[in-house]
Protein backbone atom coordinates (compact mmCIF):
# COMPACT_ATOMS: atom_id res chain seq x y z
CA UNK A 1 0.00 0.00 0.00
CA UNK A 2 1.39 3.38 -0.94
CA UNK A 3 1.97 6.11 1.61
CA UNK A 4 0.54 9.64 1.53
CA UNK A 5 1.59 12.81 3.33
CA UNK A 6 -0.45 15.80 4.36
CA UNK A 7 0.62 19.44 4.67
CA UNK A 8 -1.70 22.06 6.20
CA UNK A 9 -1.19 25.84 6.10
CA UNK A 10 -3.58 27.88 8.27
CA UNK A 11 -3.01 31.44 7.04
CA UNK A 12 -4.46 34.76 8.17
CA UNK A 13 -6.98 34.88 5.32
CA UNK A 14 -7.03 31.42 3.73
CA UNK A 15 -6.23 27.87 4.83
CA UNK A 16 -4.75 25.30 2.48
CA UNK A 17 -4.08 21.57 2.54
CA UNK A 18 -2.00 19.47 0.15
CA UNK A 19 -1.76 15.67 -0.04
CA UNK A 20 1.29 14.19 -1.79
CA UNK A 21 2.28 10.64 -2.58
CA UNK A 22 5.70 9.04 -1.97
CA UNK A 23 7.03 10.63 -5.19
CA UNK A 24 6.06 14.17 -4.18
CA UNK A 25 3.16 14.26 -6.65
CA UNK A 26 0.19 16.35 -5.50
CA UNK A 27 -2.82 14.02 -5.36
CA UNK A 28 -5.24 16.37 -3.58
CA UNK A 29 -5.42 20.01 -2.53
CA UNK A 30 -7.89 22.48 -1.04
CA UNK A 31 -8.16 26.19 -0.18
CA UNK A 32 -10.85 27.53 2.16
CA UNK A 33 -11.31 30.78 4.15
CA UNK A 34 -9.60 30.62 7.56
CA UNK A 35 -12.53 31.70 9.72
CA UNK A 36 -12.03 32.25 13.43
CA UNK A 37 -11.66 28.72 14.76
CA UNK A 38 -8.38 27.30 13.49
CA UNK A 39 -8.93 23.67 14.60
CA UNK A 40 -12.30 23.46 12.88
CA UNK A 41 -10.83 25.10 9.78
CA UNK A 42 -7.89 22.68 9.79
CA UNK A 43 -10.22 19.66 9.98
CA UNK A 44 -12.38 21.04 7.15
CA UNK A 45 -9.52 21.85 4.78
CA UNK A 46 -7.88 18.49 5.45
CA UNK A 47 -11.15 16.61 4.73
CA UNK A 48 -11.64 18.54 1.50
CA UNK A 49 -8.13 17.75 0.27
CA UNK A 50 -8.43 14.06 1.19
CA UNK A 51 -11.81 13.81 -0.53
CA UNK A 52 -10.31 15.31 -3.65
CA UNK A 53 -7.51 12.74 -3.48
CA UNK A 54 -10.09 9.96 -2.92
CA UNK A 55 -8.35 8.94 0.32
CA UNK A 56 -9.39 8.10 3.88
CA UNK A 57 -7.55 9.94 6.65
CA UNK A 58 -6.01 6.58 7.65
CA UNK A 59 -4.07 6.66 4.35
CA UNK A 60 -2.02 9.61 5.64
CA UNK A 61 1.30 8.34 7.07
CA UNK A 62 2.45 11.70 8.44
CA UNK A 63 1.26 15.28 8.55
CA UNK A 64 2.81 18.68 9.19
CA UNK A 65 1.30 22.13 9.65
CA UNK A 66 2.41 25.73 9.23
CA UNK A 67 0.93 29.24 9.20
CA UNK A 68 -0.45 31.55 11.86
CA UNK A 69 -2.93 28.91 13.09
CA UNK A 70 -0.78 25.87 12.29
CA UNK A 71 -0.18 24.99 15.93
CA UNK A 72 -3.91 24.32 16.30
CA UNK A 73 -4.15 22.19 13.17
CA UNK A 74 -3.78 18.82 14.92
CA UNK A 75 -0.86 17.76 12.71
CA UNK A 76 2.09 15.55 13.75
CA UNK A 77 4.47 18.50 13.67
CA UNK A 78 4.57 22.28 13.21
CA UNK A 79 7.08 24.22 11.07
CA UNK A 80 7.67 27.90 10.36
CA UNK A 81 6.14 29.25 7.19
CA UNK A 82 9.51 30.47 5.84
CA UNK A 83 10.93 26.92 5.80
CA UNK A 84 7.74 25.52 4.28
CA UNK A 85 7.59 28.24 1.59
CA UNK A 86 11.18 27.46 0.60
CA UNK A 87 10.60 23.69 0.40
CA UNK A 88 7.39 24.05 -1.57
CA UNK A 89 8.92 26.42 -4.11
CA UNK A 90 12.09 24.33 -4.40
CA UNK A 91 9.99 21.32 -5.32
CA UNK A 92 7.98 23.32 -7.88
CA UNK A 93 10.83 25.40 -9.35
CA UNK A 94 14.25 23.88 -8.53
CA UNK A 95 15.98 26.89 -10.14
CA UNK A 96 14.34 29.42 -7.78
CA UNK A 97 16.64 31.13 -5.28
CA UNK A 98 14.38 34.00 -4.14
CA UNK A 99 10.79 33.66 -2.94
CA UNK A 100 8.40 36.57 -2.46
CA UNK A 101 5.31 35.47 -0.54
CA UNK A 102 2.42 37.97 -0.51
CA UNK A 103 -0.07 36.78 2.07
CA UNK A 104 -3.30 38.00 3.58
CA UNK A 105 -1.70 39.92 6.44
CA UNK A 106 1.86 40.60 5.41
CA UNK A 107 4.59 39.35 3.16
CA UNK A 108 8.01 37.75 3.29
CA UNK A 109 11.09 37.65 1.13
CA UNK A 110 13.21 34.50 1.34
CA UNK A 111 16.48 33.49 -0.28
CA UNK A 112 17.48 29.82 -0.44
CA UNK A 113 19.97 27.38 -1.95
CA UNK A 114 19.33 24.72 -4.61
CA UNK A 115 18.12 22.26 -1.98
CA UNK A 116 15.44 24.63 -0.68
CA UNK A 117 17.44 25.46 2.45
CA UNK A 118 16.78 29.00 3.70
CA UNK A 119 19.76 31.39 3.51
CA UNK A 120 18.12 34.63 4.58
CA UNK A 121 14.67 36.17 4.95
CA UNK A 122 12.72 39.28 5.91
CA UNK A 123 9.19 39.26 7.26
CA UNK A 124 7.09 42.42 7.00
CA UNK A 125 5.31 43.64 10.07
CA UNK A 126 1.57 43.07 9.95
CA UNK A 127 0.57 45.77 7.48
CA UNK A 128 -2.33 45.83 5.05
CA UNK A 129 -0.28 47.62 2.38
CA UNK A 130 2.38 44.93 2.31
CA UNK A 131 -0.28 42.27 1.86
CA UNK A 132 -3.10 41.27 -0.45
CA UNK A 133 -5.50 43.02 1.91
CA UNK A 134 -5.00 46.42 0.28
CA UNK A 135 -6.25 44.92 -2.99
CA UNK A 136 -9.47 43.81 -1.29
CA UNK A 137 -10.01 47.27 0.16
CA UNK A 138 -9.52 48.96 -3.21
CA UNK A 139 -11.64 46.39 -5.06
CA UNK A 140 -14.47 47.16 -2.66
CA UNK A 141 -14.23 50.90 -3.32
CA UNK A 142 -14.14 50.33 -7.10
CA UNK A 143 -16.94 47.75 -6.82
CA UNK A 144 -15.10 45.10 -8.77
CA UNK A 145 -14.31 41.46 -7.99
CA UNK A 146 -10.87 40.57 -6.65
CA UNK A 147 -10.22 38.46 -9.78
CA UNK A 148 -10.89 41.41 -12.06
CA UNK A 149 -8.12 43.55 -10.53
CA UNK A 150 -5.17 42.03 -12.40
CA UNK A 151 -6.59 41.99 -15.95
CA UNK A 152 -8.14 45.44 -15.55
CA UNK A 153 -4.93 47.00 -14.21
CA UNK A 154 -3.00 45.79 -17.28
CA UNK A 155 -5.05 48.19 -19.42
CA UNK A 156 -3.60 51.19 -17.56
CA UNK A 157 -1.54 53.63 -19.59
CA UNK A 158 -1.06 56.19 -16.81
CA UNK A 159 -0.90 54.66 -13.31
CA UNK A 160 -2.19 56.98 -10.57
CA UNK A 161 0.39 58.08 -8.06
CA UNK A 162 -0.39 58.16 -4.38
CA UNK A 163 1.17 60.28 -1.65
CA UNK A 164 0.76 57.71 1.12
CA UNK A 165 1.44 54.02 1.55
CA UNK A 166 -0.94 53.35 4.46
CA UNK A 167 -4.11 51.48 3.43
CA UNK A 168 -6.26 53.63 5.71
CA UNK A 169 -5.01 56.86 4.13
CA UNK A 170 -5.05 55.27 0.66
CA UNK A 171 -8.78 54.58 1.02
CA UNK A 172 -9.38 58.32 1.24
CA UNK A 173 -6.92 59.09 -1.53
CA UNK A 174 -8.47 56.54 -3.90
CA UNK A 175 -11.88 58.17 -3.41
CA UNK A 176 -10.35 61.59 -4.11
CA UNK A 177 -8.74 60.23 -7.29
CA UNK A 178 -12.04 58.78 -8.47
CA UNK A 179 -13.68 62.17 -7.96
CA UNK A 180 -10.86 63.77 -9.96
CA UNK A 181 -11.63 61.42 -12.84
CA UNK A 182 -8.80 58.86 -12.56
CA UNK A 183 -9.76 55.66 -14.37
CA UNK A 184 -10.19 52.44 -12.31
CA UNK A 185 -7.36 50.71 -14.24
CA UNK A 186 -4.99 53.60 -13.46
CA UNK A 187 -5.90 53.53 -9.78
CA UNK A 188 -5.29 49.76 -9.64
CA UNK A 189 -1.96 50.04 -11.45
CA UNK A 190 -0.95 52.79 -8.99
CA UNK A 191 -1.94 50.60 -6.05
CA UNK A 192 0.14 47.73 -7.49
CA UNK A 193 3.12 50.08 -7.55
CA UNK A 194 2.53 51.01 -3.91
CA UNK A 195 2.60 47.34 -2.89
CA UNK A 196 5.64 46.68 -5.09
CA UNK A 197 7.46 49.61 -3.43
CA UNK A 198 6.66 48.22 -0.01
CA UNK A 199 7.94 44.76 -0.98
CA UNK A 200 11.03 46.16 -2.61
CA UNK A 201 11.75 48.10 0.60
CA UNK A 202 11.45 44.87 2.52
CA UNK A 203 13.99 43.15 0.28
CA UNK A 204 16.70 45.56 1.40
CA UNK A 205 19.46 43.78 3.27
CA UNK A 206 18.69 40.45 1.58
CA UNK A 207 20.86 39.65 -1.43
CA UNK A 208 18.32 38.64 -4.07
CA UNK A 209 19.37 36.11 -6.67
CA UNK A 210 17.70 34.61 -9.73
CA UNK A 211 15.38 32.84 -10.28
CA UNK A 212 12.52 34.66 -8.56
CA UNK A 213 9.27 33.04 -7.53
CA UNK A 214 6.21 35.01 -6.41
CA UNK A 215 3.73 33.05 -4.30
CA UNK A 216 0.82 33.57 -1.90
CA UNK A 217 -2.61 35.03 -2.63
CA UNK A 218 -1.05 38.20 -4.07
CA UNK A 219 0.58 36.15 -6.87
CA UNK A 220 -2.89 35.45 -8.31
CA UNK A 221 -2.97 39.10 -9.38
CA UNK A 222 -1.11 39.35 -12.69
CA UNK A 223 -0.95 43.14 -12.42
CA UNK A 224 0.78 42.94 -9.04
CA UNK A 225 3.23 40.31 -10.32
CA UNK A 226 4.15 42.60 -13.22
CA UNK A 227 4.53 45.62 -10.93
CA UNK A 228 6.97 43.66 -8.73
CA UNK A 229 8.86 42.40 -11.79
CA UNK A 230 9.17 45.97 -13.00
CA UNK A 231 10.23 47.36 -9.63
CA UNK A 232 12.90 44.68 -9.06
CA UNK A 233 13.79 44.44 -12.79
CA UNK A 234 13.39 40.66 -12.88
CA UNK A 235 11.16 38.00 -14.46
CA UNK A 236 9.30 35.95 -11.90
CA UNK A 237 8.09 32.36 -11.82
CA UNK A 238 4.52 31.93 -10.57
CA UNK A 239 3.21 28.46 -9.66
CA UNK A 240 -0.13 27.29 -11.06
CA UNK A 241 -1.64 27.60 -7.59
CA UNK A 242 0.64 30.02 -5.76
CA UNK A 243 -1.33 29.77 -2.52
CA UNK A 244 -0.43 26.10 -1.99
CA UNK A 245 3.37 26.44 -1.67
CA UNK A 246 3.68 26.47 2.13
CA UNK A 247 1.24 23.55 2.50
CA UNK A 248 3.17 21.64 -0.16
CA UNK A 249 6.42 22.37 1.68
CA UNK A 250 4.86 21.14 4.92
CA UNK A 251 3.78 17.90 3.18
CA UNK A 252 7.35 17.32 1.92
CA UNK A 253 8.71 17.95 5.42
CA UNK A 254 6.15 15.50 6.87
CA UNK A 255 7.35 12.88 4.39
CA UNK A 256 11.01 13.34 5.29
CA UNK A 257 10.55 13.15 9.03
CA UNK B 1 3.56 106.35 13.08
CA UNK B 2 3.57 106.01 16.83
CA UNK B 3 3.58 102.66 18.51
CA UNK B 4 4.50 101.22 21.86
CA UNK B 5 6.12 97.79 21.73
CA UNK B 6 4.45 96.71 24.98
CA UNK B 7 1.02 97.26 23.40
CA UNK B 8 1.55 95.10 20.34
CA UNK B 9 -0.12 91.73 19.77
CA UNK B 10 1.04 88.65 17.91
CA UNK B 11 -0.72 85.72 16.28
CA UNK B 12 0.07 82.10 15.49
CA UNK B 13 -2.03 80.03 13.07
CA UNK B 14 -1.71 76.25 12.86
CA UNK B 15 -3.49 74.66 9.88
CA UNK B 16 -3.43 70.93 10.74
CA UNK B 17 -4.65 68.00 8.65
CA UNK B 18 -7.87 67.83 10.66
CA UNK B 19 -8.10 70.95 12.84
CA UNK B 20 -7.07 74.58 12.43
CA UNK B 21 -6.08 76.64 15.43
CA UNK B 22 -5.21 80.30 16.08
CA UNK B 23 -3.76 82.01 19.14
CA UNK B 24 -3.13 85.67 20.00
CA UNK B 25 -0.56 86.65 22.63
CA UNK B 26 0.49 89.99 24.09
CA UNK B 27 3.97 91.42 24.50
CA UNK B 28 4.59 89.29 27.60
CA UNK B 29 3.60 86.15 25.75
CA UNK B 30 0.33 85.86 27.66
CA UNK B 31 -2.52 84.30 25.70
CA UNK B 32 -5.42 86.64 24.96
CA UNK B 33 -7.60 84.23 23.05
CA UNK B 34 -7.64 81.11 20.92
CA UNK B 35 -9.94 79.31 18.48
CA UNK B 36 -10.10 75.77 17.13
CA UNK B 37 -12.05 74.72 14.03
CA UNK B 38 -12.22 71.91 11.48
CA UNK B 39 -9.76 72.40 8.61
CA UNK B 40 -11.97 71.06 5.82
CA UNK B 41 -10.95 71.14 2.18
CA UNK B 42 -10.40 74.87 1.70
CA UNK B 43 -7.34 75.88 3.67
CA UNK B 44 -7.35 79.54 2.71
CA UNK B 45 -10.93 80.12 3.68
CA UNK B 46 -10.28 78.32 6.95
CA UNK B 47 -7.20 80.41 7.67
CA UNK B 48 -9.19 83.65 7.16
CA UNK B 49 -11.96 82.34 9.33
CA UNK B 50 -9.83 81.30 12.34
CA UNK B 51 -7.96 84.59 12.12
CA UNK B 52 -11.18 86.60 12.16
CA UNK B 53 -12.55 84.50 15.01
CA UNK B 54 -9.45 84.75 17.17
CA UNK B 55 -9.48 88.54 16.80
CA UNK B 56 -13.06 88.61 18.04
CA UNK B 57 -12.20 86.27 20.92
CA UNK B 58 -9.24 88.45 21.86
CA UNK B 59 -11.24 91.69 21.48
CA UNK B 60 -8.68 93.31 19.19
CA UNK B 61 -8.50 94.27 15.52
CA UNK B 62 -6.14 93.14 12.82
CA UNK B 63 -4.16 96.38 12.77
CA UNK B 64 -3.14 95.72 16.38
CA UNK B 65 -1.41 92.49 15.34
CA UNK B 66 2.25 93.18 14.73
CA UNK B 67 3.35 89.83 13.34
CA UNK B 68 1.73 86.56 12.27
CA UNK B 69 3.40 83.16 11.92
CA UNK B 70 1.70 80.22 10.22
CA UNK B 71 2.55 76.59 10.89
CA UNK B 72 1.21 73.07 10.34
CA UNK B 73 0.60 71.02 7.26
CA UNK B 74 -1.43 73.81 5.58
CA UNK B 75 0.89 76.67 6.60
CA UNK B 76 1.58 77.72 2.99
CA UNK B 77 -2.11 78.53 2.59
CA UNK B 78 -2.13 81.42 5.06
CA UNK B 79 -1.63 84.39 2.71
CA UNK B 80 -1.56 87.00 5.46
CA UNK B 81 1.20 85.34 7.53
CA UNK B 82 4.53 87.19 7.79
CA UNK B 83 6.45 83.94 8.02
CA UNK B 84 5.98 80.18 7.90
CA UNK B 85 7.66 78.02 10.52
CA UNK B 86 7.62 74.20 10.76
CA UNK B 87 5.27 72.65 13.27
CA UNK B 88 8.14 70.99 15.14
CA UNK B 89 9.75 74.33 16.03
CA UNK B 90 6.42 75.93 16.94
CA UNK B 91 5.31 72.96 18.91
CA UNK B 92 8.51 72.83 20.97
CA UNK B 93 8.22 76.56 21.65
CA UNK B 94 4.57 76.28 22.69
CA UNK B 95 5.10 73.30 24.99
CA UNK B 96 8.16 74.88 26.64
CA UNK B 97 6.24 78.12 27.23
CA UNK B 98 3.63 76.17 29.21
CA UNK B 99 6.02 73.72 30.87
CA UNK B 100 9.53 75.22 30.95
CA UNK B 101 11.02 72.00 32.43
CA UNK B 102 9.68 69.72 29.65
CA UNK B 103 12.14 67.12 28.30
CA UNK B 104 9.86 64.97 26.14
CA UNK B 105 6.78 66.07 24.21
CA UNK B 106 4.46 63.56 22.57
CA UNK B 107 1.91 64.94 20.13
CA UNK B 108 -0.74 62.79 18.49
CA UNK B 109 -2.68 64.51 15.75
CA UNK B 110 -5.47 63.47 13.44
CA UNK B 111 -3.16 61.84 10.88
CA UNK B 112 0.29 61.91 12.42
CA UNK B 113 2.29 61.65 15.60
CA UNK B 114 5.49 63.30 16.70
CA UNK B 115 7.92 62.92 19.54
CA UNK B 116 10.12 65.88 20.50
CA UNK B 117 13.09 66.01 22.83
CA UNK B 118 13.42 69.45 24.40
CA UNK B 119 16.13 70.86 26.64
CA UNK B 120 16.11 74.34 28.14
CA UNK B 121 13.15 75.15 25.94
CA UNK B 122 14.98 74.15 22.76
CA UNK B 123 14.20 71.34 20.37
CA UNK B 124 17.12 68.86 20.45
CA UNK B 125 15.74 65.84 18.55
CA UNK B 126 12.50 64.51 17.08
CA UNK B 127 10.82 61.62 15.27
CA UNK B 128 7.55 61.70 13.37
CA UNK B 129 5.11 59.21 11.91
CA UNK B 130 2.84 60.32 9.10
CA UNK B 131 3.19 57.13 7.06
CA UNK B 132 0.91 54.82 8.99
CA UNK B 133 -2.53 55.43 10.49
CA UNK B 134 -1.72 53.26 13.52
CA UNK B 135 -0.56 55.51 16.34
CA UNK B 136 -2.57 58.51 15.11
CA UNK B 137 -6.03 59.93 15.77
CA UNK B 138 -7.19 58.17 12.63
CA UNK B 139 -6.88 54.80 14.35
CA UNK B 140 -9.29 56.04 17.05
CA UNK B 141 -11.72 57.36 14.43
CA UNK B 142 -11.77 53.97 12.71
CA UNK B 143 -12.38 52.25 16.07
CA UNK B 144 -15.16 54.72 16.93
CA UNK B 145 -16.83 54.16 13.55
CA UNK B 146 -16.55 50.39 13.95
CA UNK B 147 -18.18 50.54 17.38
CA UNK B 148 -20.67 53.29 16.52
CA UNK B 149 -19.47 55.51 19.38
CA UNK B 150 -18.44 59.15 19.66
CA UNK B 151 -14.76 59.84 20.35
CA UNK B 152 -15.38 61.39 23.79
CA UNK B 153 -17.89 58.74 24.76
CA UNK B 154 -15.33 56.09 23.84
CA UNK B 155 -12.81 57.62 26.28
CA UNK B 156 -15.30 57.80 29.13
CA UNK B 157 -16.52 54.21 28.69
CA UNK B 158 -12.93 52.92 28.55
CA UNK B 159 -12.21 54.30 32.01
CA UNK B 160 -14.49 51.63 33.52
CA UNK B 161 -12.05 48.92 32.46
CA UNK B 162 -9.36 47.43 34.64
CA UNK B 163 -8.36 44.59 32.32
CA UNK B 164 -7.83 45.93 28.78
CA UNK B 165 -8.22 43.42 25.95
CA UNK B 166 -5.02 42.88 23.99
CA UNK B 167 -5.26 44.13 20.39
CA UNK B 168 -2.42 42.34 18.61
CA UNK B 169 -2.48 44.10 15.24
CA UNK B 170 -0.62 47.35 14.93
CA UNK B 171 -2.15 47.84 11.47
CA UNK B 172 -5.42 49.80 11.68
CA UNK B 173 -7.10 47.64 9.03
CA UNK B 174 -6.41 44.39 10.87
CA UNK B 175 -7.09 45.92 14.29
CA UNK B 176 -10.57 46.89 13.08
CA UNK B 177 -11.18 43.23 12.28
CA UNK B 178 -9.79 42.24 15.68
CA UNK B 179 -12.16 44.65 17.47
CA UNK B 180 -15.10 43.00 15.72
CA UNK B 181 -13.85 39.52 16.70
CA UNK B 182 -13.42 40.54 20.35
CA UNK B 183 -16.96 41.96 20.36
CA UNK B 184 -18.39 38.77 18.90
CA UNK B 185 -16.51 36.76 21.55
CA UNK B 186 -18.49 38.75 24.11
CA UNK B 187 -15.61 40.74 25.64
CA UNK B 188 -16.89 43.75 27.64
CA UNK B 189 -16.92 47.00 25.66
CA UNK B 190 -14.88 49.02 28.23
CA UNK B 191 -12.09 46.40 28.06
CA UNK B 192 -12.05 46.51 24.25
CA UNK B 193 -11.91 50.31 24.26
CA UNK B 194 -9.13 50.38 26.86
CA UNK B 195 -7.31 47.89 24.59
CA UNK B 196 -7.74 50.24 21.63
CA UNK B 197 -6.10 53.12 23.55
CA UNK B 198 -3.26 50.86 24.69
CA UNK B 199 -2.72 49.80 21.04
CA UNK B 200 -2.48 53.40 19.75
CA UNK B 201 -0.24 54.41 22.63
CA UNK B 202 2.07 51.43 22.23
CA UNK B 203 2.73 52.40 18.64
CA UNK B 204 3.65 55.98 19.57
CA UNK B 205 5.68 54.97 22.61
CA UNK B 206 7.70 52.64 20.38
CA UNK B 207 8.62 55.74 18.37
CA UNK B 208 9.34 57.73 21.55
CA UNK B 209 11.60 55.04 23.03
CA UNK B 210 13.92 55.40 20.02
CA UNK B 211 14.74 58.85 21.44
CA UNK B 212 14.70 57.82 25.12
CA UNK B 213 11.74 59.11 27.10
CA UNK B 214 12.83 61.50 29.87
CA UNK B 215 10.43 63.16 32.32
CA UNK B 216 8.69 65.53 32.50
CA UNK B 217 6.63 64.25 29.57
CA UNK B 218 4.04 66.55 28.03
CA UNK B 219 1.25 64.97 26.00
CA UNK B 220 -0.53 67.15 23.40
CA UNK B 221 -2.59 67.02 20.22
CA UNK B 222 -6.32 66.51 19.81
CA UNK B 223 -6.01 62.94 21.04
CA UNK B 224 -4.64 64.12 24.42
CA UNK B 225 -8.11 65.57 25.18
CA UNK B 226 -9.34 62.03 25.55
CA UNK B 227 -9.33 60.73 29.14
CA UNK B 228 -8.93 57.11 28.02
CA UNK B 229 -5.91 58.03 25.94
CA UNK B 230 -4.17 59.89 28.78
CA UNK B 231 -4.67 56.92 31.10
CA UNK B 232 -3.27 54.56 28.45
CA UNK B 233 -0.28 56.84 27.85
CA UNK B 234 0.58 56.86 31.55
CA UNK B 235 0.16 53.08 31.77
CA UNK B 236 2.34 52.30 28.76
CA UNK B 237 5.02 54.88 29.60
CA UNK B 238 4.97 53.96 33.29
CA UNK B 239 5.13 57.64 34.24
CA UNK B 240 2.71 60.53 34.74
CA UNK B 241 2.19 62.90 31.79
CA UNK B 242 1.38 66.61 31.80
CA UNK B 243 -1.49 67.68 29.56
CA UNK B 244 -2.11 71.37 28.79
CA UNK B 245 -5.57 72.73 29.47
CA UNK B 246 -6.11 73.01 25.71
CA UNK B 247 -3.76 70.39 24.17
CA UNK B 248 -4.71 71.25 20.58
CA UNK B 249 -3.24 74.73 20.47
CA UNK B 250 0.40 74.27 21.53
CA UNK B 251 1.62 74.61 17.92
CA UNK B 252 -0.37 77.82 17.36
CA UNK B 253 0.75 79.15 20.75
CA UNK B 254 4.39 78.48 19.88
CA UNK B 255 3.88 80.23 16.53
CA UNK B 256 2.40 83.27 18.31
CA UNK B 257 5.33 83.45 20.74
CA UNK B 258 7.81 83.11 17.87
CA UNK B 259 5.87 85.91 16.11
CA UNK B 260 6.44 88.08 19.17
CA UNK B 261 10.18 87.28 19.16
CA UNK B 262 10.40 88.15 15.44
CA UNK B 263 8.54 91.43 15.88
CA UNK B 264 10.77 92.43 18.82
CA UNK B 265 13.80 91.73 16.67
CA UNK B 266 12.39 94.11 14.05
CA UNK B 267 11.76 96.72 16.73
CA UNK B 268 15.33 96.35 17.98
CA UNK B 269 16.71 96.69 14.47
CA UNK B 270 14.55 99.76 13.86
CA UNK B 271 12.83 97.93 11.01
CA UNK B 272 9.44 97.51 12.59
CA UNK B 273 7.72 100.63 11.21
CA UNK B 274 8.52 99.77 7.62
CA UNK B 275 7.26 96.24 8.25
CA UNK B 276 4.02 97.55 9.71
CA UNK B 277 3.29 99.98 6.91
CA UNK B 278 3.77 97.22 4.36
CA UNK B 279 1.71 94.83 6.41
CA UNK B 280 -1.25 97.13 6.83
CA UNK B 281 -1.62 97.48 3.07
CA UNK B 282 -1.25 93.75 2.46
CA UNK B 283 -3.55 92.76 5.27
CA UNK B 284 -6.26 94.99 3.84
CA UNK B 285 -6.03 93.22 0.50
CA UNK B 286 -5.94 89.73 2.00
CA UNK B 287 -8.99 90.32 4.10
CA UNK B 288 -10.84 92.38 1.50
CA UNK B 289 -13.69 91.18 -0.66
CA UNK B 290 -11.39 90.62 -3.59
CA UNK B 291 -9.75 87.74 -1.82
CA UNK B 292 -13.05 86.20 -0.80
CA UNK B 293 -14.22 86.22 -4.41
CA UNK B 294 -11.00 84.64 -5.63
CA UNK B 295 -11.68 81.48 -3.62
Amino acid sequence: MSAYYLGIDIGAAASKAVVIDGHNNIVGAAVIPSGTNYSTTAAAVKDTALRQAGLQSSAVSASAATGIGGRNAGADSYHGVIICDARGVNLTFPSARTVIDIGGQGSQVITMDGEGRVINFNISEICATGSARLLQVVARILQIGIDEIGPLSLRSAKPSSFSTSCTVFLETEVITRISQGDRPEDILAGIHRSIADKISGMSRGVALEKDFAIIGGGALDIGLVQAIEEKLAVKALVPGNPRLMAALGAAVIAKER
Amino acid sequence: MEYEASKLFFAGIDIGSTMSKAVVVDARGKMLGYVVGQTGAEHRRRANRVMEDVLIKSSITLDQIAYIISTGYGRVNVPFADRQVTELTCHAKGVASLFPEVRTAIDIGGQDAKVLKIKNGRLTDFLTNDKCAAGTGRFLEVAAETLGLGLNEMGQVSLQSDSPVKINSLCTIFAQQEIISRLSEGQPLPDILAGVYIAVTTRVVKLARQLKVEPPVVFTGGVAKNAGMVKAMETVLGTAVLVPEEPLITGALGAAILARDEAFKLVQDGAYEAHRDKKLTEAYIDFGEKNERKM
